[in-house]
């Protein structure tokens, strides 16, 4: 990390990498333009679209609208010397999975990006944090960016997690103990022996959902885990083994560091998990019932209020049990969830069910690259003969805002990362799961662990 | 800035309740503060209110700058809450859209829904012109309380003389 300058309990921070997408960079190009300003480091930034693009081969835009601000992306990266993954390009994908899989994410980077889960790419030991379009603009015109100095918490997590139970599950479980507002302020480094155990997928998965506990940023220090994944992506360093020799010497996590705060997470014997409400923080075992306002709020009004006002928009009771909530679609896919290894779990867990009838149920990978290697292995093969869509790559269901939405009132078993109230569509009803419990669901019309 | 109150008791309020992520492709800003808070209140934009009071970490999730363009669109020149989540808030401010005032749970309490309030940020103060009472806010941490001072991020030159 880079800090230029500082200013009370604020640092200027040079960006080492910047990503860019069509939704949140139209108006900082405009702004770049009527200022006369240029992009700084057009080598340090790398564009793709993923907000708006349809899955479906040939299908149109939502609308116009997301058309024009697809091309305007087109035109800005052309005008301003900018590499772009656009449609038709084998490197498109969704802003957070193409990074790491080019190797343009690398341990001690300095990463934002005009997208609040640009936390993901924190699980190779970078800091990377979402911001809006000013600062993007900022970044753009200046590769540099404001950030007030923000505290350090750990979360340990230790213990292996039950049958079933995957870095979702432990990260659903880590917010429902965090709050979704409780990591606000803070930078969280994950630690503990069920962090280093996973891969970088689930790590991924893992930092990608800090924004939702509230923290600004969430990390992992690099280990050999981090390095072989990396090794041979097309922009890692030449002389690889010195940038590891680098890396090690420097980001690893000094023993005995002290954190503001500390939070121990016991995962040991986890079960998959299920959110039953509007914020992440609202989730249970998949074995237990929806619980009541009452007894979640613990004496707290404001939270007793909110979860019966989720237990509404839900169409929920309590003491329902998870396992008797029927879905009416799946959803596997999102910047949380749509890596290979997720797809191959979640093509696992199906163990040769079909789609239940009723059930509409669609995979959309996290990229053209992951589409294209999931096919080679035959995921795709198994999903399709099993009654599922098989759709390219893009941001798709998780936000409602292209061509696959949630109907009002249709309930989602859903690998994406909110459980918002219209998240995924006007009215639609979100449960937050992992792959596999997805692919479950979609088997039985219900959940069910894997 | 005196103006009216739309108070909203809940914590969490997320930017997709602030602006639809339909909306997303909305460039006009007119157009947007049409949609600001639909998800919650879709009567939201022909309120007339100056400022929004609500709970805690307010503008929680997605980056989208359109959240504080929509609810400035529609008249807003506040949002006065008991915590914000950090990228809405920085998006309101390097942007200069509007200011995000914390505030302390007794203000957050006592002023009513429609109440008729003032926010002065100099003096520190948020007065509710319906009750009588004055109530405190919190001070801008860091720089931030230069960048409103300099009229959003592209002003401030942070060396303290923005």
């Amino acid at each position: 990390m880079h800090e230029i300058s500082r200013e009370g309990s604020s640092s200027l921070l040079y960006v080492d990498r910047h990503l860019v997408h069509e939704v949140t960079s139209p108006q900082a190009f405009e702004g770049l333009r009527m200022a006369s300003r240029g992009v700084r480091r057009p080598d340090l930034t790398l564009a793709t679209m993923d907000h708006n693009v349809p899955t479906r081969g040939g299908l149109p835009m939502a609308d116009d609208t997301s058309a024009s601000q697809m091309r305007a992306l087109e035109r800005n990266c052309a005008e301003f010397g900018i590499r772009l993954y656009g449609m038709g390009s084998p490197g498109r994908g969704i802003v957070h999975v193409i990074g790491p899989q080019t190797g343009f994410t690398l341990p001690g980077c300095t990463i934002v990006c005009g997208d609040s889960h640009t936390s993901t790419h924190g699980a190779f030991g970078a800091l990377a944090f979402g911001i809006g379009t000013s600062d993007v603009e900022h970044v753009l015109a200046t590769q540099t960016v404001w950030l007030e100095k923000p505290r350090t918490l750990e979360v340990r997590v230790s213990g292996a997690p039950g049958p079933g139970a995957t870095a979702k599950d432990v990260m659903l479980y880590v917010i429902r103990r965090l709050g979704a507002g409780g990591g606000a302020g803070h930078v969280i480094e994950y630690t503990g022996d069920a962090i280093r155990s996973m891969g970088m997928d689930g790590r991924m998965t893992v930092c990608n959902m800090s924004i939702e506990a509230g923290a600004r940023a969430g990390l992992i220090s690099p280990d050999g885990t981090t390095y072989e994944y990396l090794r041979g992506r097309p922009m890692a360093p030449g002389d690889y083994e010195a940038a590891v020799a680098g890396w090690r010497a420097g980001l690893h996590t000094d023993p005995g560091a002290e954190f503001d705060r500390l939070l121990e997470v016991d995962v040991a014997g986890l079960e998959p998990q299920v959110s039953w409400g509007t914020t992440p923080e609202m989730t249970c075992g998949i074995s237990d019932m929806v619980p009541d306002p009452a007894e979640f709020a613990a004496g707290d009004p404001a939270r007793e209020a909110a979860a019966r006002r989720a237990l509404e928009y839900m169409d929920l009771e309590p003491g329902t049990r998870i396992r008797d909530i029927a879905v009416d679609r799946v959803f596997i896919g999102s910047c949380t969830n749509a890596r290979l290894s997720d797809l191959r779990e979640a093509a696992r867990a199906l163990r040769g069910g079909r789609v239940a009838p009723g059930v509409r149920a669609m995979v959309v990978p996290g990229s053209e690259e992951v589409r294209l290697q999931a096919e080679e292995e035959g995921i795709s093969g198994i999903f399709e003969g099993a009654g599922f869509e098989w759709r390219e790559s893009g941001c798709s269901m998780c936000l409602g805002m292209n061509p696959d939405v949630l109907g009002d009132g249709e309930r989602c078993a859903s690998t994406s990362n909110r459980n918002f109230e219209g998240r995924q569509g006007a009215g639609g009803r979100t449960h937050l799961v992992s792959p596999a419990v997805a692919a479950r669901a979609a088997v039985r019309g219900r959940f069910e662990a894997p | 800035m005196r103006g009216a109150v739309a108070k909203y008791e809940r914590d969490n309020i997320d930017t997709d309740v602030i602006i639809p992520g339909q909306y997303l492709k909305v460039h006009d800003y007119d157009e947007l503060a049409t949609h600001a808070m639909e998800g919650l209140d879709p009567g939201f934009h022909k309120r007339g209110a100056k400022y929004v009071l609500a709970g805690r970490n307010f503008g929680c999730g997605s980056s989208r700058e359109h959240a504080p363009i929509a609810l400035s669109g529609s008249g807003i020149e506040a949002v006065l809450a008991l915590s914000f989540a950090r990228i809405f808030y920085r998006n309101a401010v390097d942007g200069a859209f509007l200011l995000p005032v914390e505030i302390e749970e007794e203000a957050y309490r006592s002023i009513p829904d429609g109440a008729e309030i003032e926010v002065d940020i100099d003096a520190g103060t948020v007065a509710d012109h319906t009750s009588g009472r004055t109530h405190r806010i919190k001070p801008f941490p860091g720089i931030i309380a230069e960048i409103i001072r300099a009229g959003g991020i592209f002003n401030y030159r942070g060396d303290g003389a923005a």
